[in-house]
């Protein structure tokens, strides 16, 4: 395998988002990503999971075709997965779409079928978000942690556990360290 | 390190398989091994779920759900009344990142995220092993059973297990519909 060009790890996008050559990204017509996100190598965006039961307000049909919306400055470490969360609604199952601001570190192997994640969110290391999970701004999630399906959590919140349960608050002085754009600007072919 | 996806390296021989005309078997799943690989009707296998039958068969019963890099199969050599190797019954639920190598796994189980079913266990019918959970080499897990937490268990009789049959019925019915099927790859 040495008959490969020289080429760096990264694929660098117009908005700067650093996508790994080896991730494995799967719908990527239904994925959003808001600019300057890293995606390390064997990262897997489940993009292919849709939507399929019908919006409620029928002008919102644009809405329909992203599965996984991501902003800025975010970090997802590798083997790391984000999967579109799925449920029976009225008698149907649909997927429904995953949404997360800026700011937000996911630590490896964790897997996130999350609903919602605020800004400046830090997940750690073998992590699993399960279902319909709503994270709020400010919250640091440490280590093998299992969050279960539909909990809501705190902003400046600091959570641990199987399953995960608030142990603490995040300090003041912790907020500008959970700003990424130092991180994002050491990620790089060079 | 190859740049290159996994999915244009030489492939590993193909092992045999037998493979229902309904199943949904997307073209990043990999089938590796030399025994006999069966998958059953309505049965849907993710993209990156991992199935290896180096060391012995491994069996899917129809309307499960085989999800991303989970891993089902024997890792080691098995033993003499291991012979018939995974067998996995109708209606079970693998998600994301589980590795199976159990001899059975009942009827409408779920094994969650990242479980560890380890060699030789049997899992009873309507089980749910939850996330990051182990089950040891050789147990048996009774029917009803949920493991949950830190190894903690507890029997699940609220007696819904119909309504969760057609819970995954419902997922299968999608799923079908948003995952490319390739099983022309496989044969």
């Amino acid at each position: 395998m040495s008959k490969k060009p020289v080429k760096g790890e990264y694929i660098e996008t117009d908005t700067g988002n650093k996508v790994s050559r080896r991730s494995q990204i799967i719908g990527t017509t239904n994925i959003i990503l808001g600019g300057k996100t890293v995606i390390q190598a064997e990262v897997i965006i489940r993009g292919d999971l849709l939507r399929t039961y019908p919006a409620s307000n029928p002008s919102d049909k644009q809405g329909n075709t992203v599965a996984v919306a991501i902003g800025r400055y975010c970090f997802f470490s590798r083997g790391c997965e984000l999967r579109p969360p799925g449920k029976l609604y009225k008698g149907q199952f649909s997927h429904y779409p995953l949404k997360i601001a800026d700011h937000v570190f996911v630590g490896p192997s964790s897997i996130i079928e999350a609903a919602l994640i605020g800004s400046h969110v830090n997940i750690g290391a073998n992590v699993v978000v399960g279902k319909f999970a709503i994270i709020k701004d400010y919250v640091r999630i440490l280590d093998g942690s299992v969050v279960p399906p539909n909990m809501v959590i705190p902003s400046f919140s600091v959570v641990a556990g199987r399953p995960a349960r608030v142990v603490g608050e995040i300090a003041e002085g912790e907020l500008d360290g959970m700003d990424l754009r130092e991180v994002y600007r050491g990620v790089g072919n060079a | 390190m190859s740049s290159k996806r996994a999915s244009t390296m030489p492939a590993p021989p193909k092992p045999p398989t037998s493979l229902a005309s309904s199943l949904t078997i997307a073209e990043h799943a990999s089938l590796t091994g030399t025994h006999l690989i069966t998958l059953g009707s309505n049965t849907v296998v993710h993209p990156r779920a991992k199935f290896s039958s180096a060391h012995a068969p491994i069996t899917v019963g129809s309307n499960c759900i085989i999800c991303e890099r989970s891993s089902i199969g024997f890792q080691s050599e098995a033993s003499p009344n291991e012979r018939q190797g995974v067998v996995i019954q109708n209606d079970v639920v693998i998600e994301v990142g589980a590795v199976v190598e159990a001899k059975t796994v009942g009827e409408g189980t779920v094994i969650e995220v990242q479980a560890k079913i380890g060699k030789g266990a049997v899992l009873g019918k309507h089980c749910k092993i939850g996330p990051q959970c182990e089950i040891v080499e050789g147990e048996t897990v009774p029917d009803f059973t949920v493991v949950y937490g830190n190894g903690m268990r507890r029997l699940d009789n609220s007696g819904v297990e119909d309504l969760k049959l057609k819970m995954v019925a419902r997922q299968i019915e999608v799923l079908k519909r948003l995952i490319p099927s390739n099983p022309a790859k496989f044969q």
